[in-house]
């Protein structure tokens, strides 16, 4: 690009390689940290119950290697014992002690101890635990699992999504496009309610939806809201509006268009990217949403899934493998989300600025 | 928040109106049509709440039952609450320590990420790949990676002869680890930061290079002030949604307590603000007192952006 003031390429050139090893190392080093834990995460997923517990823990999901001996499937050890190392099959194990067959031989049966044996391990991947995950009848006798609250986080998102894209574009354009008295104090107004934090109205909203309106335990709290307007997307959509150029606003309003004719004609397509945005991000927000649901929602069988992953914590074991895959179930629709419309997710978050997505 | 037809005396309003020509009535009303929407959304979930909160404040709140008026009662006690301000002095240790980290390990990510390296945009979406993950979910995945036992953290600091923490079970490593999970899921102010290195000049950098500037001396006598900006923005999205911290110490609060009182735990070093005024909302049903306590938040929230904006006035470079 700046040809006048290209370097003379080889004379730095160890300086540079020196310079990119160091930046490649940086880079690495810090994703690790981003990167470890999402592996973790996925690995724990395809865990079987013990290999879970294994100390210390396998990056990488693992099984026993098994042997048929006598018809029965045991596991296959490789002990060590007077410096010779063989591989042995564990029949039964009692405090410390184990009871080992060589798989060749089964009939003489071997008295080991445990810490001599090491189990024989090999990479497994227990796809099984997501079917398990999901259909785990979590609160025995009230037919709930995990499907119901993917089921109740999907239909909650989707009037979500669809509430916030029909309420907030005609706003929008109304206060990008029109021309009436008051329009730019009004604006005010909507921007200023971005400065109040939800905790404030919390509370008058929940006696107003649940002993006024009585629609506790429903959907309706999550839901009727979002097709009345927020300041964030109007704002959002009203900068897009008033990008595009007005000259053919005017010139369907010379051919006698009316407003709303306009807005749906000739905004509207072109806007389909701003929208899609919003669209994305109003889906994660009602996704992800977890204050809103704890404080309306009370039977199980409406839960979303960000109150339902809670199940998978007993009393005093944790189900991790299946918590895991439960919470890379609710994750992998927004994974997908972000590779198909990964523009979208960036041009997003530099609008709105918004990290909480 | 006042409009500018709300200052004028009602009876220049009036004449205002009636001076409207029918063109303008037209206008009027069209645009009325157009953002009724958010005109209903406004009255019934914003200012009628906002009002109501404000007046319960000053209520000793019965559920379903008769409210009283108590003054600044609700006030007074809270001032008089050890808890309240347990919750406050979590959420500034949130603020004050957490925050800051947050912008500048979100700072030096998107640095990184800036760096012209072969697989960029790879590593881009390995940095920003954790904060889609929804809250709980990563909620928990940090349960998991910090537990004591067999969590992959102290297993790692083990390698090395460490003994890690006991991280969420002990109160003075539970909010040091709500911190690194905050920083695991911070992608989208690397987002922000990128976008913002992105827009720093490059001929301002190339004639500083050819100045003979290093590499750090360029990162702190240009980039940085260059960005300050969006360091400001990003400090007070920062500190607002830090005052406002609830998903996160409530599902590990849930997790982490053996009996009883589930929020808070362990020892009340995760009783956030927010989660304080939840649990006396919604647990203790003390509306008024939680209503009181959501006004205060709102009056820390606005004295804290004013006062950053105020202080960050001379060191804030805006370009153009």
């Amino acid at each position: 690009m700046t040809r006048l003031f290209r370097r003379q390429p080889r004379r730095f050139s160890l300086r540079k390689q020196v310079q990119s090893a160091l930046s490649h190392m940086a880079i690495i080093g810090v994703g690790m940290f981003f990167f470890i834990p999402f592996l973790w995460m996925v690995s724990t997923a395809l865990k079987s119950d013990i290999d879970v517990f294994r100390n210390p823990p396998t990056l990488l999901p693992h099984d026993n290697v098994t042997v048929e001996v006598n018809g029965e499937r045991l596991p296959l050890y490789s002990v060590t014992q007077d410096g010779v190392t063989r591989q042995l099959a564990l029949v039964s194990a009692v405090s410390g002690m184990g009871t080992f067959v060589d798989p060749a031989d089964p009939s003489t049966p071997m008295e080991i101890r445990l810490r001599d044996a090491q189990p024989i391990l090999r990479v497994a991947l227990r796809w099984q635990n997501f079917a398990d995950a999901m259909n785990r009848a979590t609160r025995p006798g009230l037919g709930v699992n995990f499907w119901t609250y993917f089921k109740n986080s999907l239909i909650i998102a989707f009037f979500a999504v669809v509430g916030t894209l029909l309420s907030n574009a005609p706003v929008a354009y109304a206060f990008a496009r029109l021309r009436f008295p008051g329009r730019d104090a009004l604006f005010v107004l909507v921007l200023a309610t971005m400065m109040l934090p939800f905790q404030v109205t919390m509370i008058p909203l929940y006696l107003l939806f649940n002993e006024f309106l009585h629609w506790g335990d429903t959907f309706l709290p999550l839901i009727v809201p979002t097709f009345f307007a927020n300041a964030y997307d109007t704002f959002l959509l009203r900068q897009f509006f008033r990008t595009i150029p007005e000259e053919m606003c005017d010139a369907a309003r010379v051919d006698g268009a009316s407003e709303f004719q306009i807005f749906t004609r000739i905004i509207l397509p072109l806007s389909v990217p701003v929208l899609a945005t919003v669209g994305v991000f109003t889906f994660l927000w009602a996704w992800n949403d977890f204050l809103g649901p704890l404080i309306y929602l009370q039977s199980p069988q409406n839960f979303t899934m960000a109150l339902g992953l809670q199940d998978f914590q007993g009393q005093h074991i944790v189900a991790w493998n299946l918590l895991m895959a439960a919470s890379l179930i609710f994750t992998i629709p927004i994974i997908i989300a972000f590779f198909f419309a990964q523009r979208t997710f960036i041009q997003g978050i530099k609008l709105t600025g918004s990290k909480e997505m | 928040m006042h409009s500018g037809q709300a200052s004028r005396p009602p009876g220049r309003l009036a004449r205002w109106v009636a001076r409207w020509s029918p063109t303008t009535r037209r206008h009027f009303r069209l645009g009325m049509l157009f953002i009724a929407p958010w005109t209903i959304g406004f009255l019934a979930f914003t200012l009628y709440p906002m009002l109501a909160s404000l007046y319960f404040s000053f209520t000793e709140y019965r559920f379903r039952g008769t409210s009283q008026w108590i003054g600044l009662g609700n006030y007074r006690q809270l001032f008089q609450d050890d808890l309240f301000w347990t919750a406050l002095g979590n959420t500034a240790y949130m603020v004050v320590i957490g925050v800051p980290l947050l912008l500048i390990f979100s700072f030096i990510c998107a640095v990184l990420l800036n760096l012209k390296v072969r697989g960029q945009s790879f590593y881009r979406v390995v940095y920003f790949l954790p904060s889609i993950v929804p809250v709980v979910a990563s909620t928990m995945l940090w349960l998991w990676i910090l537990n004591p036992n067999s969590g992959i953290l102290n297993s790692f600091l083990g390698i090395f002869g460490l003994h890690g923490p006991n991280w969420f079970h002990d109160p003075a490593w539970s909010k040091p680890a709500l911190i690194l999970l905050g920083l695991w899921g911070t992608g989208g102010t690397i987002v922000i930061y990128l976008s913002g290195l992105q827009d720093v000049p490059v001929s301002l950098l190339e004639s500083a290079e050819l100045d003979g500037a290093s590499w750090l001396q360029r990162l702190w006598h240009i980039t940085i002030p260059m960005v300050s900006p969006i360091t400001l923005f990003n400090l007070i999205t920062g500190v607002i949604g830090m005052f406002q911290y609830f998903s996160q110490a409530y599902v590990f609060g849930a997790a982490v307590a053996t009996v009883g009182n589930a929020i808070g735990a362990p020892l009340n070093s995760t009783l956030f603000y927010s989660v304080y005024l939840y649990q006396n909302g919604f647990i203790f049903l003390k509306m008024g007192y939680a209503s009181a306590m959501a006004w205060i938040l709102f009056f820390i929230i606005l004295g804290c952006t004013v006062l950053l904006l105020r202080f960050t006035e001379n060191i804030t470079y805006y370009a153009g």
